[in-house]
């Protein structure tokens, strides 16, 4: 049960890397690496304003406790009782109190001038290509293209499967959900029992999955390969146990993807999504897929 | 206090007292009681689901130290424990409560408020296997929930508690007269009223509703309106009866002779809970049984 | 507060009647606002352990990746003899003590309910509060003793449905509830998943530690607004006393909504009604709604009374009066009123819409201003002054930091195009401990070492105290520093488990908590050290004030311990000096 895990944050980096191999076309993983202190690198265009926002606000916030530390430091070095035997009376200074708390104001409103864009740009929902629904069940997802007719089952890979698959256990799944590199893609997001939340950090999404509600959010991978992610609502037992595996694909690739999986392809170029929630499966689909989801 | 005669102030150093301990452990009693009388705790006997004993036994420590608690305030006050200073203590600690019953009805007006103003977004909702519920339920009050008249026995019901607002503030304008009678009078009004409004309120109008509280067995008829309705009148119905049991305690000291037209501190309190009560009902009113109307006719 | 009173400081002289301590009924039915101070203190502190041991299995689990205590589902059947915290069956079976991850589900939801309800809320408002808002405002007692009684002794009642709640069937999971401290419907509400009483049984728990909250909360205010001593006018009570006003009163608004909230999921759960049932045209999300409009005020609820405490300690080893006494009380106060405007902070993932996220980030950075104030108010209070780094001021300078620390964090999750990385990521967890765990403790410890020799009578070994600190203050670091990390790599909350990627700043975090626990245990040697094995009593000069001329406020004028009944003639706060 014990790993020889406490090595390096380095041989962890090289594992990610070559685990790839294991698998058809070598292909990047994006996931959490082992003694890392940032966030993961960003596959969206979204994710990137979010890292750009947090190097911002890591820089205020740093300068910010740095300042009160050093302000700490000096008193207590300062007027330390040996260095200041007689302690001064003042209560008051208007200037000081006036500048600590418009300089705060400031801050803040600068910071509003960077958060404010961020937030239109990830709410904003646009024109998308292809419509994937994620709907989550203790303790799995599903994913369902309605306008390609294919519904999936994504269940965990097993600790033992993972091993002789050579993939990340508790990250890699038996059916990933496939998207095509470079497409706007919009996730609705459901649940059919308790609250889950639909998460992959790379894309910079996170939606929580609610009964009876339909949330949306969207993304744009141009890189091609495997992006982890997670529930990230508590939801029972198996939480921890119910990840989210997403393979960034060409568009041909894709297809084929479809195909397998005894979808359709709505048209040679994939229709706009409809405005209003589709909310069942088209009705044509024949449910046969090739290689049927087994529970593992 | 006994042996403090060198006090120099007018605060009420309170004896030690076994209430407290006593209420807490009835209560703890009473808490255990509730989860096996739903749930139960074991297989049998006491512990068995649906056996209500633990819960009474409980409840019934609770109602012995609510009489021998304030028993023990209205002794100490006519021992004069209750200076001009405690006075108002008791006052502001009053109001106080009222404040915090004030935002627990806050909890259930949400609940309702939440429903009747933001239902069209759950025309946008999907729920597993029935689409048509969430069609139902982007209107308000939806289709099949069959609402009260208002101005039926709704109407009755406010206006018995407005008139027992008036009979409440008689009974006190008498009793700082000094009019004992008119006093009792106005007392036993609005005791009486607020029995018929609970009459009214929980043996005729709520057998006739047209919707459920929960689907105790019964899933037709249960939904979120019923849910809200019930809880929100329910809870008030409850404090009604909390009121008029106070106003009736009230009523017996007055008898008592326990009231001056000068220091009659526990039935201000209780003339203050009744009016808080009364506010509370035109909420109600206006908000649970008028609005819906007005909206499914406009 | 610099208060000049002219009253003569009321030692023994009128004859004190202080019961025997071995008398039961002394405290049982106490009326005493100090024996039922110390009554809170001590249930505080046992919380704090059972919390923090808590905390301890919880990191055990984390330390490293793969199931260590709560064994997992599928390795439910086969426990070998090797697994620890497996008991062997009458049929010589293996099955493993805590249950499987819902077992951890179950600890992290009591660990956080116990550290909030149990332990902080305990310390701050019902030990230090009951024990010096009346003493600091020159009163005998708390307006209503005997209700201040059944406020103490609904906790113990409280806590014991908590702790009965994890013993009995609480669904198809298993044991107890484990659907976290917010209680989020509809797990806590799913027949399937929690259709046992013990849900039932943590809600009447919570039902009851909020009677026991109003009860205390209404107590203050009357104290309070009603028995100040002649001359002690609001503007001249000391900040404790501010804050504990402020913060009562977020209690006394706040709670009743919470218990609202928390009947709607009793009756959701027992009778069939649908306020979070979508199918019956409820609403999960509205659960949350109701329970962050309290639970935001409640975080606050939290840390006001430890500004308050700071305030007083870095002024009396300052030898300075506070900096900008009114801004610092009206700064207390409007973080109260802000806080019942930001709640949905916590729910930006919920999908609420662009408008309204975009309005709870703007409420909630407002109150980095007036936080602001008073992280530079406490060091302008220093400043010029002569510091005395005795323990009290040790911890209440950690504070300060760590506070600062914990704060920004919060500033960096109120702006929810972040926090869609961040939500229920480890980052949150990182910025409440360090607001939580080494804000509103470390404000405890600070305030429990200012007010000990007070309340005893007896003296401290100020080596153990600093040791204590420097243990803590490392050791709370290593635990919650790496946190950050792992948040920014996307590891989620309340995991049992979790992927290889996650490992190392887990351990080192684990580590960190073998640190912290070394410091508790130099904690309780400390209190062994100075109530048994030493009783070293404090000398007669400075028997009323240890602190010497910094500590100004009324608490100190009185001997140590307090006369059983302080004040019998009310002392007269004269004008202050300094305005
Ligand atoms: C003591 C308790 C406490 C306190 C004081 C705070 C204080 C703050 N909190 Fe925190 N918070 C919690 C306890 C607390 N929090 C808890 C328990 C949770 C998780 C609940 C759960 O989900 O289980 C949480 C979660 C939480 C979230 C939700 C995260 C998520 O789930 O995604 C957010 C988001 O806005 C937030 C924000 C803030 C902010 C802005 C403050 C501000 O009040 C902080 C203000 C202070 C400062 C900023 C530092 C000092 C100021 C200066 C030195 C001035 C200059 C500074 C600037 C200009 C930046 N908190
Ligand atoms: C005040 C609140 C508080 C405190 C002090 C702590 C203290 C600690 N907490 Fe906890 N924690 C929470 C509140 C708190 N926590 C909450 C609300 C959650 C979220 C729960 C949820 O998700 O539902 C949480 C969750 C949480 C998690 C996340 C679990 C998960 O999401 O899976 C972890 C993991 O490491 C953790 C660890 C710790 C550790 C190691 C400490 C250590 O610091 C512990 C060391 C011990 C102490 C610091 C206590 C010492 C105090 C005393 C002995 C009393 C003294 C009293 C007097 C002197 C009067 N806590
Ligand atoms: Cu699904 Cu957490
Ligand atoms: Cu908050």
């Amino acid at each position: 049960m014990k790993r020889g895990w406490i090595g390096s944050a380095l041989a962890q980096a090289l594992v990610y890397t070559f685990a790839a191999t294991g698998i058809a076309a070598a292909q990047t993983e994006t996931g959490p690496v082992n003694g890392a202190i940032g966030l993961q690198p960003a596959a969206t265009e979204v994710a990137q304003d979010i890292a750009n926002f947090h190097d911002l606000l890591l820089w205020i916030i740093t300068a910010v406790t740095l300042f009160v530390l050093a302000l700490l430091l000096y008193v207590m070095l300062r007027f330390n009782k040996g260095a200041n035997p007689t302690p001064k009376k003042f209560t008051h200074n208007l200037t000081v109190e006036v500048i600590w708390t418009v300089v705060p104001v400031l801050i803040l409103v600068f910071i509003s001038l960077f958060s404010f864009p961020l937030l239109f740009k990830q709410e904003r929902i646009p024109q998308a290509e292809l419509t994937i629904k994620a709907i989550g069940n203790t303790w799995r997802w599903d994913y369902s293209y309605p306008d390609q007719g294919v519904d999936i089952t994504s269940l965990p890979l097993s600790e033992e499967d993972a091993k002789a698959q050579n993939r990340p256990f508790r990250m890699a799944v038996d059916e990933p959900m496939y998207v095509p590199a470079g497409v706007n893609v919009r996730m609705l997001v459901t649940s059919n029992d308790v609250i889950h939340a639909f998460s992959v950090p790379s894309f910079g999404i996170k939606e929580d999955a609610v009964p009876g509600r339909i949330n949306e959010t969207w993304f744009n991978v141009p890189k091609e390969g495997i992006y982890y992610g997670f529930c990230q609502e508590l939801c029972g037992t198996l939480h921890g146990f119910m990840p989210i595996e997403v393979r960034v694909v060409s568009k041909a690739e894709f297809e084929r993807w479809v195909q397998s999986k005894g979808g359709q392809l709505a048209s040679a170029e994939p229709a706009p999504a409809a405005p209003a929630a589709p909310t069942a499966p088209a009705p044509d689909a024949t449910p046969a897929p090739v290689a049927p989801a087994t529970p593992g | 206090m006994a042996s403090h005669g060198d006090v120099k102030h007018d605060y009420h150093l309170v004896n030690p007292s076994p209430w407290p301990v006593v209420g807490s452990l009835a209560l703890f009693v009473m808490a255990i009681g509730a989860v096996v009388w739903m749930k139960g705790l074991g297989d049998s006997g006491l512990l068995a689901a649906k056996n209500p004993v633990i819960f009474f036994v409980g409840l019934a420590g609770v109602l012995v130290t609510m009489a021998g608690w304030w028993g023990d305030v209205i002794k100490e006050g006519q021992q004069g424990h209750h200076t001009p200073v405690v006075d108002i203590h008791l006052r502001y600690g009053m109001i106080l409560f009222i404040a915090s019953e004030v935002m627990f009805f806050v909890a259930w007006f949400w609940a309702y408020f939440e429903m009747a103003i933001f239902h069209e977004a759950r025309s946008a909702w999907e729920i597993a296997g029935d689409p048509d519920v969430m069609k139902a339920w982007a209107h308000w009050p939806p289709p099949n929930v069959e609402t009260f008249d208002p101005f039926h026995l709704p109407l009755i019901n406010t206006l018995i508690l407005l008139l027992s607002g008036t009979t409440v503030t008689w009974a006190h304008h008498a009793l700082q007269q000094g009019d004992r009678k008119g006093a009792m009078w106005g007392l036993i009004l609005t005791v009486a009223l607020g029995c018929l409004f609970t009459y009214v309120q929980f043996a005729i109008e709520y057998p006739e509703a047209g919707f459920a509280f929960g689907n105790m067995g019964d899933t037709t008829t249960a939904n979120l309106y019923g849910s809200t309705f019930f809880m929100a009148t329910g809870f008030h119905g409850a404090h009604v009866i909390i009121g008029t049991i106070f106003l009736a305690v009230c009523l017996i000291r007055l008898l008592a002779g326990h009231f001056t037209p000068q220091k009659h501190f526990g039935f201000e309190a209780a003339a203050w809970y009744w009016h808080f009560v009364d506010v509370v009902w035109l909420f109600l009113f206006a908000f649970v049984y008028v609005t819906p109307k007005l909206a499914m006719e406009g | 507060m610099a208060t000049n009173q002219t009253a003569h400081a009321d030692e023994h002289a009128h004859g004190d009647h202080r019961p025997s301590p071995y008398n039961p009924l002394r405290w049982l039915f106490s009326t005493n606002h100090k024996d039922i101070g110390t009554m809170y203190l001590i249930f505080a502190i046992i919380a704090g352990v059972i919390g923090g041991a808590m905390s301890g299995l919880i990191r055990w689990e984390l330390a490293e990746p793969g199931v260590q205590i709560f064994w997992g589902m599928a390795d439910a059947g086969n426990l070998g003899t090797d697994k620890l915290f497996s008991v062997q069956m009458p049929d010589g079976s293996h099955k493993a003590i805590f249950g499987n991850e819902h077992g951890y589900n179950v600890m992290v939801t009591m660990h956080g309910l116990i550290m909030i309800f149990f332990m902080v809320m305990p310390a701050m408002i019902g030990g230090f509060g009951n024990w010096f808002v009346p003493l600091m405002i020159g009163a005998p007692d708390m307006a209503f003793p005997r209700m201040n009684n059944i406020s103490f002794w609904l906790l113990p009642v409280a806590f014991a449905l908590a702790t009965i709640s994890m013993l009995v069937p609480g669904g198809s999971m298993g044991q107890g509830f484990g659907g976290g401290w917010t209680l989020y419907a509809p797990l806590s509400t799913s027949q399937q998943l929690h259709g046992g009483p013990s849900m039932d049984l943590l809600i009447l728990s919570l039902h009851i530690a909020g009677i026991s909250s109003i009860l205390g909360a209404i107590n203050f205010i009357v104290t309070i607004f009603n028995m100040r001593a002649p001359g002690m006018t609001l503007h001249r009570m000391p900040l404790f006393v501010w804050s504990i006003l402020v913060t009562v009163w977020l209690l006394l608004l706040s709670l009743p909504v919470l218990a609202g909230a928390i009947t709607m999921l009793l009756t959701d759960r027992n009778f069939g009604t649908n306020f979070f049932n979508a199918a019956g045209g409820g609403d999960p999300v509205m659960y949350q709604h109701l329970f962050w409009f309290f639970g935001h005020p409640e975080v606050y609820i939290l840390i006001l009374p430890g500004f308050g405490i700071v305030s007083q300690i870095v002024s009396t080893f300052s030898k300075k009066p506070v900096f900008g006494y009114l801004g610092m009380a009206y700064a207390m106060v409007s973080i109260g009123v802000i806080g019942f405007i930001v709640w949905a902070h916590h729910m930006y993932t919920v999908g609420m819409g662009l408008e309204l996220e975009a309005y709870f980030v703007a409420a909630t950075m407002i109150i980095a201003v007036p936080t602001g104030i008073k992280i530079f108010s406490w060091i302008a209070t220093m400043w010029g002054g002569s510091i005395d780094l005795k323990v009290p001021m040790l911890w209440a300078i950690g504070f300060i930091f760590l506070f600062t620390l914990g704060g920004v964090t919060g500033v960096v999750l109120a702006n929810s195009g972040i926090d869609t990385v961040l939500h229920d990521t480890y980052y949150v967890v990182a910025h409440f401990h360090y607001v939580l765990s080494m804000g509103a403790v470390f404000a405890i410890f600070a305030g429990f070492y200012y007010w000990l020799p007070k309340m005893s009578g007896l003296k401290y070994s100020g080596l153990l105290g600093g040791l204590h600190f420097w243990i803590f203050f490392v050791g709370v670091n290593i635990i919650f520093f790496p946190q950050h990390f792992l948040g920014l790599q996307g590891m989620p909350r309340r995991y049992a488990d979790y992927p290889d990627g996650f490992a190392y700043w887990n351990y080192v975090s684990s580590i960190g908590y073998a640190i912290t626990a070394v410091g508790a245990l130099v904690f309780f040697y400390m209190l062994l050290d100075m109530f048994v094995l030493r009783r070293r009593k404090l000398e007669t000069a400075e028997n009323a004030s240890p602190w010497g001329e910094g500590a100004t406020t009324l608490e100190w004028t009185l001997s140590s311990p307090p006369p059983f009944h302080q004040f019998n003639e009310l002392p007269v706060v004269a004008e202050e000096k300094h305005h």
